[in-house]
């Protein structure tokens, strides 16, 4: 045999092995947008290796969270970047009543919404949709079951254009319009959702990468690994109408070529670039850089379960060594905010105070009130990037060798996000950095996990139980007056930023790349954006 | 007949494999010290969602019961339901493989067809400029960083000269072309679809030139030194002395018997190519299988990693069973043996 008839038998070979798995790819593969789609649509580069549902009782993830938030609306929602004040939104008007035992919220739906089906919008889709919730009982469905305290018989339409929810006297009501603020307060289409559903999901397996909402887009198509293409829903009777007639949410995990595509104007919104990437692209013709904020705070935990973190010298002292400006000005280069207390900026509660800034004597002399001379800890530190663009690793360093200006031995041990998280959860980190997120805009979602130890969330795992502080956050949620909620939560962060197991280090800020014809884009801190609003 | 058995012996080989991999994979996934749960349901797990989590994902049977429910279902061609997806691991591979497939195939194809011609030009200009060029290239496709190399590829071909696309498998708003096979290359020569055609081979070059540079150099390097082996031998000079052109001398008498050595790299290399498809895939954008494995491993989602192991396991057997029938072809005295 010749060389020419080998390589016509390689040929045939790998076309055999190739016709073996397939036939199915693409089984979501609507057909694209072609033609003049390029104008009119919008190209957001994005890592979305993070998507797992589209469904608003299921996604609890950013990239599920931003697509559903625009496909779907909510009874009230936040504007903008201000998270301060409840606005209408699919509910016109709403009406807080005490009734003893219980909150009764009365939500007035708009007259003659739609969903994208041309379906009216009616008080018993509000129903399905919430108890709907209820019943998957999917990762976000902790703020309806703990922080609301809802149960199904707790939501009632009493006219089609009428919903009364019941909270108990332990929810705050304010909290409930905040977390009703989220996707999971999404609305949706229940005569279409009932025509998906099989075997009892709730029509969660058409919903994982579908759309049945009345939000300002539609999804029109999700290709799993690649992108999600969304198309402006005609019947959409909220405000701003969407500018653009479609967004095309590309996944492109690598930072650098998302510079690169923003760059040569194939993309239009770049969403993950890093400090290098952001440095790149200052002065670069047609294209600007902006910052987001976000809610995040980014910590490191100190297990007081561990000596001698049990003595409040030795934290003190760890939070004192630490160079928080370093941090904030030469490793993330304005990603970052200078934030100390357990509050983001941005939220009722947030308290300005940063008393901390790397003094290597009053550190030293807190050791020495502490009777430590040498101290070894272990610091579990997750892979990748932090919140800012800069990897976990190196702003692990910059710690150790902070802490090391005072003595302080940090031994730095990298896990996956998973494997760290099962160890904090277990309580039985040493030194842990990690971010947090409140699960809904107000100070009770970051004041109660850091604060309560019962609630099994960040004090429990730190190994922190003061009954005291506890109580007064539990307290702080439910008062509804603004000014003294205010004060109260300013005498319970002042507490925690000296007694707490915590150093928190700063409050990350989203860097996002544009093309300089992008108009209309804004960032919201509750990390999601209003695609309607941008046009180019 | 003799092909046939020798066929049947090896398919027998291939299931043998299959059940000690899966009985492995099984067994690692379940001794390693990390709890899916939790990495699946996230901060805020109640303990009602970890029951049900856990009921749903059988978690909660002892561990030999797991074992049976997990092989029954591939049996009955069900991997599983991804804990990260939430979809069936089977439909994950079916939507991702095809298109790492597609990438390995491409970078083989360069792989070989630079590298066999590189590796007889560098034997037959022995100790000249030739033989040094490619011999530098190939030290130096087999020492560089897959990482590197993507970037600056991207740098290059996409960034500073334009000439190629930066990512994905196609343009952005050109439609895939139907499916048949999943390899787009080969579904729009299939429909006709000019456009999607040029699109996707214009798209694969980059990330196959990324992918297959170590593989060109591998083979280059095989090829260069079984030619050299091949034409000290006596048969040569006995085809010299009898007055064949050189050409001749090289491809039929040459060539032919230096490629059996490199047919063997050609399918340790493509099993290589599958594996190691992650970074490049990575950098490229490509929607394919190392990055599911990656998403997969770091979110501790087991289903799906067993999946990705046992379709890995199947793959190499393939290759490797693919190079027998190569052989079995070039070599006549396998064919007797």
């Amino acid at each position: 045999m010749n060389v020419r008839r080998f390589s016509i038998l390689i040929t045939l070979v790998l076309l055999a092995a190739a016709c073996g798995p397939g036939g199915t790819t693409g089984a979501t593969g609507t057909p694209q947008p072609s033609g003049g789609a390029a104008a009119s649509t919008l190209v957001w580069y994005a890592d979305t290796s993070d998507l797992i549902s589209l469904d608003p009782a299921v996604a609890y993830e950013f990239t599920g969270v931003l697509l559903a938030h625009n496909a779907y609306e909510t009874l009230v929602k936040f504007e903008g970047a201000d998270l301060s004040t409840v606005k209408p939104a699919l509910a016109q008007s709403w009406d807080i009543k005490d009734s003893g035992s219980t909150w009764d919220v009365t939500f007035k739906l708009r007259s003659g919404a739609k969903f994208a089906s041309g379906n009216p919008i009616t008080a018993d889709d509000v129903v399905y949709s919430f108890q709907r919730v209820l019943k998957l009982n999917k990762s976000p469905a902790f703020l309806f079951t703990d922080i609301a305290q809802i149960k199904d018989t707790s939501i009632k339409a009493t006219d089609p254009s009428t919903v009364v929810i019941s909270l108990p006297k332990t929810a705050s009501p304010q909290g409930f319009l905040a977390v009703l603020t989220f996707t999971i307060g999404s609305v949706v289409d229940s005569k279409e959702v009932k025509a998906k559903e099989s075997g009892g999901d709730s029509g969660s397996t058409y919903l994982l990468d579908h759309s049945l909402g009345s939000g300002a887009y539609v999804i029109d198509h999700w290709t799993k690994n690649s992108e999600v293409l969304l198309k402006a829903n005609s019947q959409y009777g909220g405000s701003p109408k969407p500018a653009l007639s479609g967004v095309l949410v590309k996944h492109v995990p690598e930072s650098t070529n998302q510079q690169f595509a923003l760059e040569k104007g194939d993309a239009d919104i770049a969403r993950n670039l890093g400090a290098q990437q952001i440095a790149a692209l200052q002065g670069k013709q047609g294209v600007v850089t902006t910052t987001g904020n976000s809610l995040q705070l980014v910590y490191v935990g100190m297990n007081v379960t561990v000596k001698p973190l049990d003595n409040v010298n030795v934290r003190e002292a760890l939070r004192t060594a630490i160079d928080y400006d370093g941090i904030v000005k030469d490793l993330f280069k304005g990603g970052a905010k200078k934030v100390q207390d357990i509050v983001p900026a941005g939220l009722a509660g947030y308290n300005e105070s940063t008393p901390f800034q790397a003094d290597v004597n009053k550190a030293k002399s807190l050791l020495q009130q502490a009777g430590q001379t040498a101290i070894t800890l272990e610091l579990l530190v997750p892979t990748g990037p932090a919140p800012g663009g800069v990897a976990w690793a190196d702003l692990a360093a910059k710690l150790q060798s902070d802490w090391k200006n005072i003595g302080v031995t940090v031994n730095i041990k990298q896990t996956t996000q998973a494997d760290l998280l099962g160890t904090y959860r277990a309580q039985k980190g040493q030194l842990v950095m990690i971010l947090w997120g409140p699960d809904f805009p107000d100070p009770d979602a970051n004041v109660g996990p850091f604060t309560d130890y019962a609630a099994k969330s960040i004090a429990f795992r730190n190994g922190w139980d003061d009954k005291t502080i506890a109580a007064k956050g539990r307290d702080a949620a439910l008062i509804t007056d603004t000014a003294k909620r205010a004060a109260a939560y300013k005498d319970i962060t002042d507490y925690v930023l000296h007694n707490g197991p915590y150093a928190v280090l700063y409050q990350p800020t989203e860097p996002f790349g544009l093309r300089s014809n992008v108009k209309g884009f804004a960032w919201s801190p509750m990390d999601w954006t209003d695609f309607a609003a941008i046009s180019k | 007949m003799r092909f046939l058995g020798f066929l049947l012996r090896r398919v027998v080989g291939i299931a043998a494999v299959m059940i000690g991999v899966s009985v492995i994979t099984f067994a690692i996934s379940h001794l390693i010290p990390a709890d899916p749960v939790a990495a699946a349901l996230g901060d805020h797990a109640t303990e009602s969602q970890i029951a049900q989590f856990r009921a749903e994902y059988r978690l909660d049977r002892p561990l030999p019961e797991q074992y049976v429910i997990y092989v029954t279902g591939i049996l009955h061609g069900d991997l599983g339901k991804s804990i990260r997806t939430r979809r069936s691991v089977a439909q994950d591979l079916a939507d991702s493989f095809p298109a790492t497939l597609e990438l390995s195939f491409a970078a083989l194809a360069i792989a070989i067809l630079v590298g066999i011609p590189a590796g007889v030009w560098s034997a037959v200009f022995r100790g000249r400029l030739p033989d040094h060029v490619v011999r530098v290239a190939s030290l130096v496709g087999g020492s560089i960083p897959v990482f590197w190399l993507g970037l600056i590829l991207i740098g290059l071909g996409y960034y500073q000269l334009g000439w190629f696309p930066g990512g994905g498998r196609l343009d952005l708003f050109v439609a895939p072309p139907p499916s048949r096979t999943g390899l787009y290359v080969i579904d729009s020569v299939l429909s006709g679809d000019l456009e999607a055609l040029r699109s996707s081979l214009a798209h694969l070059v980059l990330p196959a030139l990324t992918l297959g540079y170590f593989s060109t150099a591998v083979i280059a390097r095989m090829t260069r030194s079984s030619m050299l082996e091949v034409l000290g031998q006596d048969y040569i000079r006995t085809a010299r002395a009898k007055g064949l052109h050189e050409r001749l001398v090289v491809s039929r008498h040459g060539l032919r018997n230096a490629l059996i050595p490199t047919v063997t790299i050609i399918g340790l290399t493509f099993g290589s190519l599958l594996s190691g498809a992650v970074l490049t895939e990575t950098i490229f954008s490509w929607p394919g299988l190392g990055r599911y494995a990656t998403a997969s491993a770091v979110s501790l989602d087991f289903p799906a990693v067993l999946g990705v192991t046992l379709l890995a396991a199947v793959v190499y057997p393939v290759a490797n069973l693919a190079v027998d029938i190569a052989y079995y072809w070039l070599d006549p005295r396998t064919q007797h043996g």
